[in-house]
């Protein structure tokens, strides 16, 4: 049990998708315009991540290497549909606000890649876990990012104004502000590592 | 210079140290401002030196906390605060600069290293940051006040927020022509520190005679975008108003004193050359058909993202290496 | 059809919507390969070469097979498969032909097929030049056309970046700023310039 915990925590600081594996930035920096978006594509990425990653642990003994690759994107694949049309039917605005990243998630370096280098070699529990703990430290930090951009950017908060007479910084909405914002973030998580060590 | 020197590029000008040459170019951006609080009242003075006083302050903090030694005697942050408060209009709020300064030397230079290993004009990069975020200030501009009482009124005036020429052709009501002499002296509105071009060509002739820019960069920057608008600025082929296009906007403080700085334009004449067409290519495209009015920030921006690869095609080879 | 539309569609791809600068597709190749002017600019030429065949390939799938056996809903799964397969594909090809082209850009091949830019770019073409399940007037042709572009547009972002980080390793950077987060910040700023072109409109 508590290797299980620790598969599920090392995804939240040690290793996470984000800051220290730096995988999956595009969807991070394209949606994080608010928070309202950020959750919503944590837990779209969250959900895949779990599925594909139990699918996969599930079937490694009886693909061939060969085609390893296609079946996993096909296994992925697959969990993103499913998350598309579940989305569209239930919440049709954060459809819409997503866009094309929703199908994107597909090809997400985070989903590829703890499907080939975890749950590929790990049992069917430790992959739930590994996906588990990595969904959640890659919403946690979407969470991190579309709370600065959103307040900086449009002085609110899911969408609540907070402070009177604030005059938001446009540009941390806009793309050079999504690029900027995860710029200086991994560089201050750079620092505290460097001083830690 | 009496001797003929040949030599094969980059000429280094070993003599000058880098904060003579900073405080020669400050020195030559002074007529400018002058003119330009002249024309536009005091209000646009306190902008000039909220800028510079925190851009001065950013650089020691940075270089303090970062354990550097601090050079605020080289004066380049001083030309930085300047540049910025002059592409600013003139009755912004005063935390503007204050935010402009503040990006433009921690994002625009010091995350690069400091000076001399920026990659960017760090003036600009503060400017395009403002504009992109606060678009509302940035666009308000005010009438230039009546030359002679003006300046005495100032303290109590009114100002009345109007469109700049540019902004005006733009949205192609262009009824009242401003006539080429008032755009030659700067009655217009605008930013501080472009609308005078016969200050800005003070200082800049200044510069070329003590020998500091050279004509590659302004002469081509401003010769392609007076072409270029004049084949297709009009209604029809050949039918622009180049002259109108030379002297409105930020061209010639762009052309003269940001396309020319050392630390971000290329090393040799024919790299100078390419960036000069490409500058003022950017810049006329960005007015004929772009959404902002001006264009003259943004396109040097662009080409000091193309000097690296500029200069790596253009830099003579050292024989026998590839 | 219109040169309008043509270069409506060209500045937008290549400047405005960048596919890197502002669409943040391809991000991770970008910042991974952008150190040196060389490779990157191998990357961007195969990825250019992936952009534009598979904007075409993905097209006929969907107006003469998803769109007839009403099978839309499962666009993204045929779509990455045909792009994995052609990449593939590719790949084959040009070890059997051209060794030296393959040694050139053949190790960059399998990473396309994950990169985020070719799939984008196919959901984007359907999404723009698809109206329902028809599609507009002259859609073929744009939907090659933006394939090419968005191609062009990673290639210019990788081109200015390369060359920006090689003149960089002689800067004294700032520690904790190196190589991610200053490519980043540079990325941010180039952006910003990029801007300039908003509200395009020839």
């Amino acid at each position: 049990m508590k290797k299980l915990i620790n598969e599920f925590l090392k995804g939240i600081v040690r290793e996470n998708p984000t800051f220290v594996l730096a995988l999956g930035l595009c969807p991070t920096l394209a949606v994080s315009v608010t928070l309202t978006n950020g959750v919503g594509m944590g837990i779209a990425a969250t959900f895949v991540l779990l599925g594909s990653n139990v699918i996969i642990a599930l079937i490694k003994g009886s693909i061939p290497e060969r085609i390893m690759i296609p079946c996993y994107i096909v296994v992925i694949a697959t969990f993103v549909t499913i998350t598309e049309m579940v989305m569209k039917a239930y919440s049709p605005a954060l459809d819409r606000a997503l866009g094309i990243y929703v199908p994107l998630i597909v090809v997400n370096c985070i989903v590829l890649g703890r499907a080939e280098a975890y749950a590929s070699k790990n049992s069917v529990s430790n992959s739930f876990f590994d996906g588990l703990g990595m969904g959640v430290g890659f919403t946690l930090a979407l969470i991190l990012i579309s709370a600065i951009r959103e307040f900086l950017g449009a002085g609110t908060l899911f969408g609540h104004a907070l402070i009177k007479g604030f005059e938001p910084a446009l540009v941390l909405g806009m793309p050079p502000g999504a690029l900027l914002v995860i710029g200086l973030l991994l560089g201050f998580f750079n620092m505290l590592k460097n001083r830690k060590a | 210079m009496n001797k003929l020197i040949v030599s094969s590029s980059p000429h280094l000008h070993n003599k000058e140290s880098v904060s003579k040459t900073m405080w020669v170019v400050a020195a030559s951006l002074v007529p400018a401002g002058v003119a330009g609080v002249f024309i536009f009242g005091l209000s646009s003075l306190w902008v000039i030196i909220v800028a510079v006083i925190s851009a001065l302050a950013t650089e020691a903090l940075i270089q303090v906390l970062t354990k550097r030694k601090v050079s605020l005697i080289d004066g380049s942050a001083f030309i930085t605060g300047i540049l910025l408060a002059y592409n600013l209009p003139p009755d912004v709020p005063l935390w503007l600069p204050v935010v402009g300064s503040c990006f433009a030397i921690a994002i625009g230079k010091q995350v690069f290293g400091g000076l001399g290993h920026n990659i960017f004009n760090p003036a600009l990069v503060g400017r395009v940051f403002l504009m992109a975020s606060w678009p509302k200030y940035m666009t308000t501009f005010i009438q230039p006040l009546n030359a002679g009482v003006g300046f005495v009124q100032s303290m109590n005036y009114d100002a009345v927020t109007c469109a700049t020429p540019l902004a005006l052709l733009k949205e192609g009501k262009f009824a009242e022509q401003i006539s080429y002499i008032n755009l030659f002296l700067g009655n217009r509105p605008g930013c501080i520190g472009e609308v005078c071009i016969v200050a800005l060509l003070v200082g800049a002739i200044f510069l070329f005679i003590k020998g500091y820019i050279s004509w590659h960069i302004p002469i081509t920057y401003i010769l392609t975008t007076g072409v270029f608008t004049w084949i297709f600025g009009g209604k029809g082929l050949f039918a622009g108003d180049w002259i109108f296009h030379i002297l409105s906007g930020g061209l010639v403080l762009g052309a003269f004193f940001m396309a020319t700085d050392y630390v971000t334009s290329p090393l040799t004449r024919k790299g100078q050359i390419i960036f000069g067409i490409g500058c003022g290519l950017l810049t006329a495209v960005i007015r004929l058909w772009g959404g902002y009015p001006e264009g003259a920030s943004y396109a040097i921006l662009m080409m000091n993202a193309a000097t690296p690869i500029i200069d790596r095609y253009t830099l003579n080879r050292i024989y026998g290496t590839k | 059809m219109s040169i309008a539309q043509f270069l409506t569609i060209f500045i937008s791809a290549v400047f405005i919507s960048n596919v890197i600068l502002s669409r943040f597709l391809g991000l991770c190749s970008f910042v991974a390969i952008s150190k040196e002017t060389k490779p990157a600019l191998a990357m961007s030429l195969a990825v250019m070469f992936v952009t534009t065949m598979s904007s075409i390939i993905t097209w006929i799938i969907y107006r003469f097979l998803l769109i007839p056996f009403n099978l839309t809903y499962l666009r993204t799964i045929s779509f990455i498969l045909v792009i994995a397969t052609f990449v593939q594909l590719v790949e084959m090809v040009i070890r059997k032909i051209s060794p030296p082209m393959y040694r050139f850009f053949g190790i960059y091949l399998p990473l396309i097929t994950v990169n985020c830019a070719v799939l984008g770019v196919a959901v984007l073409n359907i999404d723009m030049f698809f109206v329902g399940a028809k599609a507009v007037n002259g859609s073929f042709v744009y939907s090659t056309f933006q394939g090419i572009c968005v191609g062009l547009g990673y290639t210019l972002a990788m081109l200015l970046m390369s060359g920006v980080r090689e003149r960089l390793d002689l800067c004294n950077v700032p520690k904790a700023l190196k190589d991610f987060p200053l490519a980043f910040i540079i990325a941010s700023i180039m952006s910003l310039a990029f801007m300039g072109f908003n509200g395009f409109k020839f």
